[in-house]
C-alpha cells in the first residue's frame, strides 16, 4: 500500500455504468490518476491478475454472475491481492457477509449508499492509516511468523493503537492459532469483564471446544446466540459443537434458524445438509444441498461433496434418476479434481445398489478405488468416510471397517472425525463393534506414541525414532505422530550429533505438520528448537 | 419465516438498491449543477437546488430506515453492536450531510473527545444522527451543535439547534410513546423517531437499555434530540 491516496493504483468495480462513471470521478477528484474500472466479477479478477491495485472499491451487487463477496473471495484464494490491499465494498444496505465474520474472507470495509466523494475520501484516508498501523502485524502473520505477530500487537496497544479492539481481536485469534488457550482465556476474560462482547465471549466457547469440553463450549455459544441472534459466527460454532457432542438433531435446528436470517452461506447450507441427512429429514437436506449448489455455482467454496450428497437423498427418495442426473453435473463440473470422482463415483455405486444394479454399483465403486489407488491411499478425511459409507451399503463390510480404522488412526485426537466415524456405524446398526474398532484404533496409536516417549526417557532416541518412523510411514496424516517424531529427532540430534539427513528430514515433517494444522503449538516451538540446534554447534 | 418472506425481502432490498443508485447519481448531479450556479452567480437557481437537494437526501434517508426497521421486525437486521469511534461517526454523518448544510449557510459545531469510544451498532446510531440533523436542519435558524459524551455509563448523543424548541404538544407525546410504547406516527416526522427509538432500545447493556428523549434547552435554548446508549 503506498502511503498516500494519491499514489494509489484503484480498481472500481461496478456492474452500473452510472455508478462506475461517478465513482470514478470522485476519486479523479481527490487526485489520483491510476484508475481502472471493471464491470463485473470476471473482469476484475482479470485485471487483478495483470495488475496490482492498492485499493479496490466494489459493488456489492454485480448484476448475474459473481457478487462482490465472491469476487474477493477468489481474488484472495487466487492470492490476486494481498494482505496490503485494500477493499471497500459499496453496498445499499448491510448484510451478514459484511460484518458479521460469517464469510471467511470480509472485506476492510463497506460503505452504505449513498456516497459522496467527502465521504469516500475521508474513508479511504482512514482506511490507509490503519492498514499502515496493522502493516508490522500483517506482515508477521503473512510469513506464519505468530510469536512475533503477537509482539506486533502488543507494541500497538501499548503504543495506544487507533483501534485498540481489532488488534485485541487480532491477538486473540494468533493465541488461540498458536493454542496458547491460558493468554486467549486471559485477554478474553479482561475483556469481558467491561461488557459481554460476542467476539470474546464466542472465543471462550473455541478454546473449551479445542480442548474437548464441548458442554460448556455448548453453553457459552447458547449464551452468545441469545444475547446475540445476529452474531452468526456463534451460531456456526454452535452447530458444529453440537455435532462434535453427537447430537445432530439440535444442529440441523440451529442451522435452520441461521439460514433464515442469512441464506447465502454456501458453507452453512452444506452443514445444514450434512445433519438433515443424518437426521433422515431428506426434504431439509434436499433443499439445503439444492441452495447450496445455486449459490456456489460461481463462488470457490463450490464442493462435490454437496453433489455426492444430493445424490444420495434422492436416491434415498427413490428417484434415481435425479440422482444420477445430479451425478453426472458433477462429473462435469469437477473434471480434473480427482477427490470429486472418488465422492462421485462413491455415491454412483451407492445409488446403482438401491436400484438393483449390481453390476453398475460395482463397476463404479471399482472406478472409485482405482482413483484412491492413484492417488497412493491419500485421502482426506471427509472423502474416506463417504467411501466407506458407500462401501457398507455394497456389504462391503472389511473393506470399508479398515478404510474407518485409518480414519481414526489418522485423526485420533479429533473428537469431530472420531463422532462422524461413530455415526456411520451407528447408521450401520454396529454401534458397539463400531466403538470397539475406534478405541481399538485410538490405542494403537497412543500405544505406539507412549512407547515413544518411555525409549526417549530411557536415553533411546534412536530406538524411539526407529519407532515412530515407522508408524508416521503408515500414518501420514496423523499430526501427534508427526510431531513426536520431530522431538524425537531433535533429541536424537543434540545427544549423537547431527546430520544434514536428520536435519531435512525434521524439516520435512515440520512442513508436513503445518500443512495437517497451521495451528500447532508444538510446530513453533520445533521450528524455534531446531534452528538454535542448527545455528548453535556445527 | 416462509420461502416467500425471504423472496420478498430480497425483491424490497433490490430494489432499494436500484433506487438508491439513482438517487445517489441524481443528488451528485445536483450538487454539481448547484455548484456552476454558484459560480455564475445564478443564487436563485442556487437556492432552490439547495431544497431539491435536501428532499432528496430525505427521500433517502426514509428509505433507508424503512428497510431497517423492515429488518428489524423479521429478526433479520445483522446487528453489529461493537467498539466505535464516536467522533469519526459524527465526521461521518455531517460529511453525508454537508452540502446540503452549506446550502442554507448552516453553521455546525461538534463537541467530541477524538478517544471517545463506544459500542454501538455504526450504521443504525449514523442513521439517528442523520435523522437528528435532518429535523434540525428543518428547525434551525442558522446553528446546529452536536455534543457526544459518557456519562454514568451512558453514551449521550445531542443534536441542538437554535430554532424556536418543539412545540409543547410533541414534548408531551414524546413522553408518553416511550414510556408506552406509543406509536410517533401521527406526527409528520414520525418515522424518524420510531426509527431512532427503535435503535435506541436496540442497544442494551444488561439490564440497561437506550432511550430517546426531545427536549428544549441545550447550549442555544433551541430544540435538543438526546440519545442515551448504555
Amino acid at each position: 500500500m503506498n502511503a498516500s491516496l494519491v499514489q494509489a493504483t484503484i480498481l472500481i468495480i461496478d456492474d452500473f455504468q452510472g455508478m462506475r462513471t461517478m465513482l470514478r470521478d470522485f476519486v479523479k477528484t481527490m487526485g489520483v490518476t491510476k484508475i481502472d474500472t471493471a464491470s463485473s466479477g470476471k473482469e476484475a479478477l482479470s485485471q487483478l491478475g495483470s495488475s496490482k491495485y492498492d485499493i479496490v472499491i466494489c459493488d456489492y451487487n454485480l448484476g448475474s454472475g459473481q457478487n462482490g463477496q465472491q469476487t474477493l473471495e477468489e481474488a484472495k484464494l487466487r492470492n490476486l491481492i494481498g494482505v496490503s490491499t485494500i477493499w471497500v465494498m459499496v453496498t445499499a444496505e448491510k448484510t451478514h457477509d459484511m460484518v458479521m465474520g460469517a464469510a471467511e474472507v470480509k472485506p476492510d470495509d463497506y460503505l452504505l449508499k449513498p456516497i459522496n466523494q467527502v465521504l469516500l475520501e475521508s474513508r479511504l484516508e482512514k482506511l490507509i492509516a490503519r492498514k499502515l498501523s496493522l502493516k508490522a502485524i500483517e506482515a508477521a502473520i503473512k510469513a506464519k511468523n505468530y510469536p512475533d505477530a503477537i509482539v506486533q500487537c502488543d507494541l500497538q496497544l501499548a503504543a495506544k493503537a487507533l483501534n485498540p479492539q481489532e488488534v485485541l481481536r487480532i491477538k486473540s485469534d494468533l493465541l488461540l492459532t498458536m493454542g496458547d488457550y491460558e493468554a486467549a482465556t486471559a485477554l478474553f476474560g479482561s475483556v469481558l469483564a467491561v461488557r459481554s462482547v460476542p467476539w470474546a465471549k464466542t472465543g471462550l466457547g473455541k478454546i473449551d471446544f479445542h480442548t474437548k469440553k464441548y458442554a460448556s463450549a455448548q453453553e457459552l455459544f447458547r449464551q452468545v446466540v441469545t444475547e446475540n441472534p445476529m452474531y452468526l459466527e456463534a451460531t456456526d460454532w454452535l452447530a458444529k459443537t453440537c455435532m462434535a457432542l453427537g447430537d445432530t438433531v439440535q444442529a440441523q435446528q440451529v442451522l435452520l434458524d441461521a439460514v433464515k436470517v442469512s441464506p447465502n452461506s454456501p458453507t452453512r447450507q452444506k452443514s445444514l445438509g450434512d445433519a438433515a441427512y443424518r437426521n433422515g429429514a431428506l426434504d431439509v437436506a434436499q433443499a439445503a444441498f439444492e441452495k447450496t449448489i445455486r449459490i456456489s455455482e460461481f463462488s470457490p467454496h463450490k464442493n462435490a461433496a454437496v453433489y455426492a450428497g444430493l445424490a444420495k437423498v434422492f436416491s434415498e427418495q427413490d428417484a434415481p434418476l435425479e440422482a444420477l442426473k445430479v451425478l453426472t453435473q458433477s462429473k462435469r463440473e469437477f473434471k480434473h479434481n480427482p477427490e470429486a470422482a472418488i465422492q462421485t463415483a462413491a455415491a454412483e455405486s451407492v445409488v446403482y445398489h438401491r436400484m438393483g444394479d449390481p453390476v453398475k454399483a460395482e463397476a463404479a465403486m471399482t472406478e472409485a478405488e482405482r482413483v484412491v489407488e492413484k492417488q497412493g491411499g491419500k485421502l482426506s478425511a471427509e472423502v474416506a468416510i463417504e467411501l466407506a459409507q458407500s462401501l457398507f451399503k455394497l456389504g462391503k463390510k472389511d473393506k470399508a471397517c479398515a478404510l474407518l480404522r485409518e480414519v481414526v488412526k489418522n485423526n485420533h485426537e479429533n473428537g469431530e472425525i472420531s463422532k462422524s466415524v461413530e455415526g456411520v456405524f451407528q447408521a450401520e446398526g454396529m454401534a458397539t463393534e463400531g466403538q470397539a474398532i475406534i478405541e481399538e484404533s485410538r490405542r494403537e496409536v497412543v500405544n505406539i506414541n507412549n512407547q515413544g516417549v518411555i525409549l526417549a526417557k530411557s536415553g533411546d532416541f534412536q530406538g524411539g525414532v526407529n519407532l515412530l518412523r515407522a508408524a508416521a510411514q503408515k500414518l501420514p496424516n496423523n499430526e501427534v505422530i508427526l510431531v513426536n517424531l520431530c522431538g524425537l529427532l531433535i533429541g536424537l540430534m543434540s545427544k549423537s550429533g547431527k546430520s544434514d539427513a536428520l536435519v531435512q528430514e525434521t524439516r520435512d515433517l515440520l512442513d508436513r505438520v503445518q500443512h495437517l494444522n497451521p495451528a500447532s503449538k508444538k510446530y513453533h516451538a520445533y521450528v524455534g528448537a531446531l534452528n538454535r540446534s542448527v545455528t548453535g554447534k556445527s | 419465516m416462509g420461502q416467500e418472506d425471504i423472496s420478498f425481502a430480497d425483491f424490497i432490498a433490490s430494489s432499494i438498491h436500484d433506487m438508491k443508485n439513482s438517487l445517489n447519481i441524481q443528488v451528485n448531479a445536483l450538487e454539481k449543477i448547484a455548484l456552476q450556479c454558484r459560480e455564475q452567480g445564478d443564487t436563485p437557481a442556487f437556492d432552490s437546488l439547495g431544497l431539491v437537494i435536501y428532499q432528496a437526501n430525505r427521500m433517502n434517508v426514509n428509505l433507508v430506515q424503512l428497510l431497517s426497521l423492515y429488518k428489524l421486525g423479521k429478526s433479520i437486521y445483522p446487528t453489529d453492536i461493537s467498539e466505535q469511534s464516536v467522533a469519526e461517526m459524527i465526521d461521518e454523518a455531517l460529511l453525508q450531510n454537508r452540502s446540503m448544510m452549506e446550502f442554507k449557510g448552516i453553521v455546525i459545531s461538534v463537541e467530541c473527545d477524538e478517544d471517545c469510544h463506544w459500542y454501538i451498532d455504526r450504521d443504525l446510531v449514523t442513521g439517528i444522527l442523520i435523522n437528528a440533523l435532518n429535523n434540525a436542519y428543518n428547525y434551525t435558524t442558522d446553528k446546529i451543535h452536536v455534543v457526544a459524551k459518557i456519562q454514568d455509563g451512558f453514551l449521550e448523543l445531542r443534536v441542538e439547534d437554535n430554532g424556536r424548541g418543539y412545540p409543547a404538544n410533541m414534548l408531551i407525546d414524546d413522553a408518553l410513546s416511550s414510556s408506552k410504547g406509543v406509536s410517533f406516527l401521527s406526527s409528520s416526522t414520525g418515522l424518524g423517531f420510531y426509527f431512532s427509538s427503535q435503535v435506541a432500545a436496540l442497544h442494551k447493556n444488561g439490564e440497561r437499555c437506550g432511550t430517546l428523549i426531545i427536549e428544549n434547552g441545550g447550549a442555544f435554548g433551541g430544540g435538543c434530540f438526546v440519545v442515551r446508549l448504555p
